[in-house]
């Protein structure tokens, strides 16, 4: 079978700089060739997707998805390379782009579907299910001007999702919607999914790459850093960020950019490390040992009531302990710059065999941002008996009794 | 990827901006449609007052109201068409640049939904013949849809082009106003073709808008076929499509880049 989308070789340039063209550039159809101020938005990026395949792109902002996601809807043409998309295609890049304020929500269901390519009588077959589903039935006839966002964002998802589409694009749209309507949207993808809808989902939530994607592609700079699983695309990630964030801090210490935005590094966790009850480093623990995670943070300003989390997750990201010390309500003290401290975690592992990661971070008080962040601090091997297959070991133990022997109430009866 | 559609394709999307675009306007709006003649009705009184009781003009017995809301009616469907359609792009540049489909269809029904207005207009048209008791000849009527086809023709060419330089340049909405503006001045609107000055008149209809509003002039007042100047404007008009509507096509994948 053909590829839903294949994506070759596709480089994007935009001309940076002066940005008005002569008339006489507008007019030339050949791209300008002349060697000004390029900016590279997408460079050399290829891709393959096939039905029912889920793609997370993700990177920083500026690293190039957007205009992954416009030259995939043919908004704007490659500068090289050619993309190809086999069937019908649908885009959730803005929530309700075309919606107009001033009309009903009956009004811009239909309207919203013709510009996705939704015949009439196909919109009016769906129309009751985009409506349940986005549950905006008692509002039908409301100008959409007085919807909340999450309502916005509901009819506008639910009417993409509708289209029946081979090949669907959600930016990162879901982020307003309630967490009840983002687990709806999530389940109502990996329907799609099933049935054999790719899928390219873009977002800087990682734990919703995890949750959605089947693979992942890492942008940086319009570079394709990193393609492979969404769980390994999201560690890899992770660790540009902090790098890109510790290169700026470290060289421009005062300026702000993408090292505010993600990470400030008031804070930064220097080592981490997994102990037995010896005190000794160790990277496999059998099931149900007693552990130490030791967090060795250096504060370089100082800093009031910062929130420490870690998290334990498979590899394919699936979180089996996530913990801060914000939930947990314990008020961490202020700590003066220079300071620097060790965090000790102590705990047991009932985890069945398998591998598990550990990640890490530091957070400024209320969440606001980062202090630093460690994805993946390091894995770790948990060796277990072959009894029981899962996460946890839950220690079930089994007995075997005649039946005489079992004093009443006996328990329920199986219907 | 290379092969860029046209609106032919997607005539579904055409009919539903047409349909949102007039919805749209007339929400929350009291008069709603009756807008559509409120503009041409009051520069036609003002013109009138002035042209009846303080210059009198020469409109060859016809009273001037009608003489000139027969112009004026078409006028305001050219001109409000044209404002619309060079505004369509930049206005829905957060479609534009998130979703493709061809790019006309955003000018296209920006023009057709102001057709309601312009038959809202023509009622009213309607009902000054009435009053005033004007004779028409139904023969010269089929006339009209080539007149009306020509000057559709030209607002959709200069529309084409100044809705695609309109993204790349702000610049041209506030010249387009100002052209229109002189334009009125330049057209017989408020005044008949027989006070143009003698030298001037081979230059006249060079406006391709002359012969258009002549052409309705002398259809519906005159009851005579349209003079030999409808052929010039059909002519400019059929170049200015051909041209915008390519120029168009050709610049439209740059939009979503420029913004």
């Amino acid at each position: 079978m053909a590829p839903s989308i294949s994506f070759d070789q596709i480089t994007k340039r935009y001309r940076i700089g002066q940005w008005l063209p002569s008339l006489r550039d507008a007019l030339s159809s050949n791209q300008h060739k002349t060697a000004e101020n390029f900016h590279l938005a997408v460079n050399n990026v290829s891709f393959a997707l096939e039905p029912g395949e889920a793609l997370g792109v993700i990177g920083p902002n500026g690293a190039g998805k957007t205009t992954i996601l416009k030259l995939l809807s043919g908004v704007t043409h490659p500068t090289s390379g050619s993309i190809k998309i086999n069937g019908r295609f649908s885009a959730l890049i803005e929530l309700g782009a075309g919606f107009h304020p001033d009309l009903s929500g009956r009004e811009n269901i239909f309207l919203n579907g013709t510009i996705l390519g939704m015949q009439k009588a196909e919109i009016t077959r769906r129309f009751d299910q985009i409506v349940d589903f986005a549950g905006i039935g008692q509002f039908l006839d409301t100008p959409v001007k007085r919807y909340s966002s999450g309502m916005y964002a509901r009819l506008g998802f639910s009417i993409a999702a509708h289209v029946d589409p081979d090949v669907l694009l959600v930016d990162e749209v879901l982020a307003v919607g309630d967490y009840a309507f983002q687990q709806k949207c999530y389940a109502h993808m990996d329907l799609l999914r099933r049935q054999g809808t790719a899928l390219i989902f873009v977002s800087h939530n990682m734990e919703a790459v995890r949750r959605v994607c089947s693979r992942g592609l890492v942008m940086y700079r319009g570079n394709n850093i990193f393609q492979g699983s969404a769980a390994e695309a999201v560690i890899c990630y992770s660790d540009a960020v902090r790098e890109a964030a510790r290169q700026i801090k470290s060289t421009t210490p005062s300026e702000g950019g993408l090292a505010d935005r993600v990470m400030t590094f008031d804070a930064e966790i220097e080592r981490v490390s997994l102990l037995n009850e010896d005190g000794m480093p160790i990277s496999a623990v059998h099931s149900g040992d007693k552990v130490l995670v030791a967090v060795d943070v250096h504060f370089r300003t100082a800093v009031a009531h910062p929130i420490f989390s870690f998290t334990i997750r498979t590899v394919d990201g699936r979180i089996v302990y996530d913990t801060t010390s914000q939930w947990r309500a314990e008020q961490t003290p202020c700590f003066k710059a220079g300071e620097r401290c060790r965090l000790e975690y102590t705990l047991a592992l009932p985890l069945l065999e398998g591998e598990f990661e550990l990640g890490v971070d530091v957070a400024a008080d209320g969440f606001t941002h980062y202090y630093d962040r460690l994805e993946r601090a390091l894995s770790f091997w948990v060796q277990a008996g072959a009894g029981a297959q899962g996460l946890i070991d839950l220690r079930a133990r089994m007995a075997i009794k005649p039946l005489e022997a079992v004093p009443e109430p006996r328990g329920l009866i199986p219907a | 990827m290379t092969s860029q559609a046209s609106f032919l394709s997607h005539r579904p999307l055409l009919y539903a901006w047409i349909v949102r675009t007039i919805r749209a306007r007339y929400k929350q709006s009291i008069l709603g449609g009756l807008w559509a003649v409120v503009q041409p009705t009051v520069t036609t009184l003002i013109f009138s007052l002035v042209f009846t009781y303080f210059v009198p003009i020469d409109t060859g017995g016809i009273p001037y109201v009608i003489f000139s809301y027969v112009a004026m009616a078409p006028w305001t469907f050219f001109t409000s068409a044209l404002m619309d359609m060079v505004e369509s792009l930049v206005i829905n540049m957060n479609l534009v640049s998130k979703i493709y489909f061809p790019r006309e269809i955003l000018p296209i029904a920006a023009l057709l939904a102001r057709l309601l207005d312009f038959g809202i207009a023509i009622i009213l048209l309607i009902a000054l013949f009435l009053y005033f008791q004007i004779a028409i000849d139904i023969r010269m009527l089929l006339f009209l849809p080539a007149v009306l086809a020509t000057q559709i023709a030209l607002t959709l060419g200069l529309g084409f082009i100044g809705a695609a330089l309109n993204v790349f340049y702000r610049d041209v909405k506030h010249v387009i106003t100002l052209v229109i503006q002189l334009w009125l001045y330049a057209s017989p609107i408020i005044y008949p073709v027989s006070s143009v000055p003698e030298w001037l008149r081979p230059y006249y209809f060079v406006n391709p808008m002359a012969g258009i509003l002549e052409s309705y002039r002398d259809i519906l007042l005159r009851q005579q076929p349209p003079g030999s100047y409808l052929f010039i404007s059909i002519g400019i008009a059929a170049l200015l499509l051909v041209v915008g509507y390519g120029f168009f096509k050709r610049v439209e994948f740059q939009f979503a880049d420029v913004v």
